[in-house]
């Protein structure tokens, strides 16, 4: 047996004179936090699971199109536009399961409360949550839309003359990629303001836009069964009794002019559709030629419209919100 | 007398027509400072103002030299202990407390160095690495503790700390504490409607009821010796009565002890003369301390 050749002291308590940060280190520490609990670092595996599997279900179209393009150098060079709208959906469902995370847990166990005594303002909480899981959504989206990119030089004769004839795509889908992952970031976080359970949230989010988009399409859809028959010259209606359109809205002479259900409403129902209203926004930045009915119908609107309801869509829910912990009781 | 850590000046506080505080004034000095008063008396509600989560209605408070809804940069220098649940689920407590300490303003080097070293003095070394989702209260009560100095507070507020602990765990618990206030040289302001913990724990003592301060002082002072004496014999109590009478010394009987009200020293030589004529065995002379308890009394009558 060896013998002692050490004592151990106790020093007791030992106050700390080092550096302390502010408000913005608190911040800042927030924000830190709150990346990692969004992607689940630092916590067990079975926290990771969620966050790993919903960013590879995202980034899986792109990779999938690279893959072709890269390794069997077929396919189409693809729109950016359209990865959007198919990545829309599984941004929204990442955002809906992700967003309860960063926030239920702190108000259920009373956890807010250690942050708002510490110097901290709760919209500077908000702001360093929401800013986190921003930056991780954004950063998916982003790594997705290079993928895409970089299948389109693959798929090209020449990779630097696809670059140089149409490097406006990178910033275009840049600014696409913010607009779209604002919208599905902030929305979320104010549901999961204001309910206490994690599932709620998740699926009122996911029911919202589920919901939302049928029932645009219903309020603005066509109705030609009860169109009264006109001449196709003068239109002047033809027969006062309504008769079902037939293989199309013309027969000879006689043109049927069908309706939408709401009427000269129906530019203003199609706004229903709010997961439309990121992506119209991006697909006017890409001056896209598609024209679907949602496109067709909201250029009947002003221009400032959809950008206003875009607005409205995204600050409405930050502000609720911002309302809400601020007016937390602690 | 050092500068008062916390000052208020006529501090109201109205939630519509309930008054939560009214004209409120008291200064907190260094050391333990006990915030005695039943629920609803207002101590929670003192305690936020001092945080800066609520803006008096009237008057002032300065915390630290600063007004604490104004300036929220103090709080680097405050810690706080909330009576409610206020700890994670599946998070370590080593972990935890590294992150509050950031938050509080600690670099991540550092703070991970003074969250290993409070959980040490909080006696949880050695269940650190542990999801705080499996502590016992007793265990959790620690963790709020420790969360409230990690980052090395020159005042923490700790509102009821001895809440929902059984017996065992609320000594341990007051003698942490103590050790806060003595050991580590941390001030504290204790909130509690328990007066056997701030009598055993502070050196002062604010006594509020119905939003309003009815005593502040050294615990000591209303605690220390009064001129009130008990006397316990085991026989010929009336023989002693009548000899302390005859010496114009009034005695009562009160649980079964007489207690004899003395006006000067002098008259506990009587009292001796009286016990030795009347011949009675005597078990007990004794001075009578004054309790915490007296004050609700007094206020009451």
């Amino acid at each position: 047996m060896t013998e002692a050749q050490g004592e151990i002291y106790d020093l007791g308590y030992q106050h700390y004179a080092g550096p302390r940060g502010g408000r913005l280190h608190a911040v800042r520490s927030l924000w830190v936090n709150s990346f990692r609990t969004t992607l689940g670092l630092g916590r067990g595996g079975r926290a990771k699971i969620l966050p790993v599997l919903m960013s590879l279900v995202i980034v899986a179209p792109p990779a999938v199109y690279l893959v072709f393009a890269a390794v069997l150098g077929i396919g189409e060079q693809a729109s950016h536009a359209d990865f959007f709208e198919i990545m829309l959906l599984l941004l929204l469902l990442f955002s809906a399961i992700m967003a309860p995370e960063l926030l239920i847990p702190d108000r259920r166990n009373g956890v807010t409360t250690l942050y708002l005594v510490r110097p901290l303002k709760a919209v500077e909480y908000v702001a360093a949550r929401w800013s986190a899981f921003l930056c991780v959504t954004l950063a998916i989206t982003l790594f997705a839309h290079v993928l895409v990119l970089a299948g389109n030089m693959l798929l090209a004769v020449s990779a630097w003359d696809y670059l140089r004839d149409n490097w406006r795509a990178i910033p275009a889908f840049v600014l696409t990629a913010v607009i779209i992952t604002v919208f599905v970031t902030t929305i979320p976080l104010a549901v999961s303001a204001f309910t206490e359970r994690r599932a709620y949230a998740a699926a009122f989010v996911i029911s919202v836009f589920i919901i939302t988009t049928p029932m645009s399409a219903l309020l603005t859809v066509e109705d030609c069964s009860l169109a009264r028959p006109q001449d196709a010259g003068s239109g002047a209606v033809v027969d006062e009794e309504p008769r079902a359109a037939i293989d199309g809205f013309s027969q000879g002479a006689v043109y049927f002019e069908c309706r939408r259900l709401t009427g000269e409403y129906a530019k203003w129902f199609v706004l229903l559709d709010a997961g439309r209203a990121p992506t119209h926004l991006g697909d006017l930045l890409f001056d896209d030629d598609e024209q679907d009915d949602y496109a067709l119908l909201v250029a009947e609107l002003p221009r400032a419209v959809p950008i206003a309801w875009y607005a409205l869509l995204v600050l409405g829910p930050g502000a609720a919100l911002i309302w809400r912990y601020r007016s937390l009781k602690t | 007398m050092s500068q008062p850590l916390i000052e208020a000046q006529s501090l109201t506080k109205r939630y519509g027509k309930t008054i939560a505080l009214h004209e409120v004034d008291m200064q907190v000095t260094n050391g333990i400072t006990g915030l005695l008063g039943p629920n609803g008396a207002g101590k929670s509600t003192a305690m936020k103002i001092c945080l800066g989560l609520l803006k008096p209605t009237a008057g002032e408070a300065t915390v630290l030299g600063e007004k604490p809804y104004e300036n929220i940069t103090i709080r680097t220098r405050l810690g706080y202990m909330p009576e409610h649940d206020c700890l994670p689920d599946f998070v370590t407590a080593s972990e935890f407390l590294s992150h509050m300490a950031q938050v509080s303003g600690i670099p991540p080097k550092h703070a991970r160095t003074r969250a290993a070293d409070m959980l040490r003095h909080v006696g949880l070394d050695e269940e650190r690495y542990r999801h705080i989702k499996e502590y016992s209260t007793g265990m959790k009560q620690r963790v709020k503790l420790a969360q409230a100095l990690v980052h090395d507070p020159i005042m923490v507020l700790l509102d009821e700390p001895t809440a929902g602990l059984d017996p065992a765990g609320r000594e341990e618990m007051l003698e942490l504490v103590r050790r806060t206030g003595r050991d580590f040289g941390i001030n504290i302001m204790l909130s509690s409607h328990l007066m056997g913990d701030v009598e055993s724990t502070c050196d002062r003592i604010i006594v509020i009821e119905g939003g309003a301060i009815i005593e502040q002082g050294a615990v000591a002072d209303f605690t220390q010796e009064s001129a009130t004496y008990h006397i316990d014999v085991d026989d010929r109590r009336e023989a002693v009565v009548a000899a302390l009478a005859q010496r114009g010394i009034e005695a009562t009987v009160n649980s079964g002890s007489l207690v004899v009200r003395l006006q000067a020293d002098e008259q506990l030589d009587h009292v001796r003369d009286a016990l030795a004529e009347s011949q009675a065995r005597v078990r007990r002379l004794a001075p009578a301390r004054g309790k915490l308890a007296d004050i609700f009394r007094r206020t009451a009558t």
